[in-house]
């Protein structure tokens, strides 16, 4: 009897395994085929595509277990030898998964800084702003989960990027709209500090672009001593950041200067990226880069507008700052019209893809090139900036923004004979 | 095509006869045109509409993004196109004369130079169908392909200045279902498609009320809704927006 039960159970192991077996042929064929199809280069990295297929599915054949198959994947990609190409296991997946957030949000910005959770910027009229949360305040502990568990397991794997990881710890501090979180904070007297925070509609207004989401999209200017500073969280909402961005810059004629602070901002529409660099780009037939697909090359052309902004131009990036922002920002920097302060960006330049494998895994893929004006790719190598000048916590907690700081000092010493 | 041509060859060359097979002629480039102006209405037609109004829908089903477009020409080469895409606002372009211009809430507003200019002006002549000998020096046919199941000659249609297009007519109906170009952009050069079908009578000339269009990664369709012939033009609709007026003063004599 029990002879016969052990053999059920090593026939059910076995079924399991070649379950398990078959979901990672399936997922080995799916990311064989999307590189295939997808890839911007039709030999993708300049390699005869179906001799890789032939040379790895007998080893996923033969993979003992989901590591080892994943293994194999991964040394497939590899052979791309470009960024963005990434299998996730499906275990640190799950990490940055946002299973149980909401639309809910405090109101509070974060970063990952020294790998805590720094509080970085708080909406007016928040819930954080008005139970008394301030800059550089470290976020503990978010409904009862410690936050450094959850950043020290995502930092192990070198798949999660700055901007995942911070997507990833933000989304603990949301729920349902109307609903509560109780996060625990420390200030910066050392004093832990625990409150019920309210969770509210996100701050701008929903944006409908085709098949996206809507999202939230608010656009700010406002004077900064003889310079204007223009900040906004997406390039999405064409019409009316459009018009914002245009109007602040036509009020700062007779300014010193501008800052763009695209930190946090993760793009959107690419060609937004033109449309505003004509605000600042005078010269015609200038281009922020170029994108490569496999058809069609697209050159980023800049239209200069009637009234072209003359004075200094700031933009503000860090590692939030992804895609479009990273095309304004490499573009204007390449043509040397605009002085890039802050923290590498993100890298992701391109319309990349997450999507989850048969597996379980995930698998990231990008589907073109971009090419900045200065010849390096945006793509996995992002834009360094003019002047490196990183957030700290000692700077917000003393009131500061370090990188807005150094920019307007820039642009003072511009001005100055 | 190229397989039939070398069998045409090597039958020749073992029969040892020489001289064009009378078997089945491709008929000229120039029969085929003038085919399609006949039976999308005919000459007279095309001569009475001086002027018309055309209302589509456009829609990017694959971003879900939709949209309208109006379009206004007038004799001999005059046009105004407005459209209005959910999400990305408004964009404009026209000719009137010799000046090509675009603007947009994206891009803001610009003029079209070189070859991109020549294109636009081109597309702005009134009744091109018709007017094709004015367009193309050039015209030759190349043979026949299949199109969704049907045969059609593929007729090569090269400008003075510019992209050849070339157009795929149907043997049996006369009518072009294809049209394919590299379509100069400031961009760049982008392929474009385009699909014709579903031919409607609007006012007097057979147009196709659906066109899909792939230009580079992105398709899209429009839908010819209704066409206006020989309406009433607002006054000043082919005059030069302000802002395109200001870089018209600031450019350089074209």
């Amino acid at each position: 009897m029990s002879s016969r039960y052990l053999i059920l159970l090593a026939a059910a192991a076995t079924a399991f395994a070649q379950n398990q077996h078959q979901l990672d042929l399936d997922s080995f064929e799916k990311v064989w085929t999307t590189v295939r199809d997808k890839h911007w280069q039709t030999k993708p990295g300049g390699l005869d595509w179906q001799a890789i297929h032939t040379e790895y599915r007998p080893r996923v054949e033969k993979s003992a277990s989901p590591a080892e198959a994943r293994a194999v994947l991964q040394e497939m990609l590899g052979r791309l030898g470009q960024s963005h190409f990434a299998i996730i296991p499906a275990a640190i997946y799950s990490v940055v998964d946002d299973e149980e957030g909401g639309p809910g949000v405090t109101g509070i910005d974060l970063r990952i800084l020294d790998g805590q959770a720094i509080v970085v910027g708080i909406d007016a009229g928040s819930p954080a702003e008005k139970l008394g949360v301030r800059p550089g305040w470290q976020v503990l502990r978010s409904g009862g989960r410690e936050l450094k568990l959850i950043i020290d397991q995502a930092r192990s794997n070198s798949a999660i990027h700055e901007l995942q990881l911070t997507r990833a710890v933000a989304a603990r501090l949301t729920g349902p709209i109307g609903g509560t979180l109780s996060a625990a904070f420390l200030d910066g007297a050392g004093k832990t500090i625990d409150l019920n925070l309210s969770l509210t509609q996100p701050r701008g207004t929903l944006s409908a672009f085709g098949n996206l989401p809507a999202q939230h999209v608010w656009f700010e200017s406002k004077k900064s001593g003889s310079s204007a500073y223009i900040r906004f969280n997406m390039f999405l909402d064409l019409p009316r950041v459009m018009a914002g961005f245009q109007q602040a810059v036509q009020d700062c004629k007779p300014c010193d200067g501008l800052i763009v602070d695209l930190r946090g901002n993760p793009g959107g529409i690419g060609g937004m990226a033109m449309g505003m660099a004509g605000f600042l780009v005078d010269k015609p037939n200038q281009r922020l880069g170029t994108m490569y697909m496999r058809d069609t090359t697209l050159n980023f052309v800049v239209n200069p507008r009637p009234e072209v902004f003359a004075g200094a131009v700031a933009v503000l990036v860090d590692g939030l700052s992804a895609s479009t922002s990273e095309i304004f920002a490499g573009g204007l920097k390449d043509l040397g019209r605009a002085r890039v302060f802050g923290t590498h960006t993100a890298a992701a330049a391109l319309p990349s893809a997450f999507e989850r494998l048969p597996n379980g895994d995930g698998f990231q893929y990008a589907l073109a090139n971009y090419i900045s004006e200065g010849g390096q790719p945006l793509e996995g190598l992002g834009v360094t900036p003019d002047v490196e000048v990183p957030l700290t916590r000692a700077a917000l907690l003393d009131g500061h923004d370090s990188v807005i700081d150094a920019a307007l000092g820039w642009i003072r010493r511009q001005k100055t004979p | 095509m190229k397989r039939r041509v070398l069998n045409f060859a090597l039958a020749a060359l073992l029969s040892g006869i020489t001289g064009a097979f009378a078997a089945d002629p491709l008929p000229s480039a120039e029969s085929i045109l003038d085919r399609y102006v006949q039976v999308t209405g005919g000459k007279q037609a095309y001569a009475k509409r001086k002027a018309e109004i055309a209302h589509s829908t456009v829609e990017f089903a694959a971003l879900g993004i939709k949209g309208t477009m109006t379009r206004y020409a007038a004799e001999p080469d005059k046009y105004y196109t407005s459209m209005d895409i959910e999400g990305l606002g408004k964009v404009e372009m026209g000719v009137n004369g010799q000046i090509a211009w675009e603007n947009s809430a994206l891009l803001g507003p610009r003029l079209k130079t070189g070859i991109e200019r020549a294109e636009a002006i081109r597309e702005g002549t009134m009744n091109s169908t018709a007017n094709w000998r004015k367009l193309y020096p050039k015209v030759e046919n190349q043979g026949i392909e299949t199109v969704d199941g049907e045969e059609c000659y593929k007729v090569v249609m090269t400008p003075a200045e510019g992209q050849p297009m070339v157009g795929y007519y149907q043997k049996k109906s006369g009518l072009q279902v294809k049209l394919t170009s590299i379509a100069s952009t400031q961009m760049g050069d982008i392929p474009v498609e385009l699909i014709a079908s579903e031919y409607k009578d609007f006012g007097g000339i057979l147009e196709p009320a659906k066109v899909t269009q792939k230009t580079g990664p992105q398709e899209f369709s429009i839908t010819l809704d209704s066409v206006e012939a020989n309406p009433v033009i607002p006054p000043g609709r082919f005059d030069l927006p302000p802002d395109v007026r200001k870089l018209v003063e600031k450019a350089p004599a074209q």
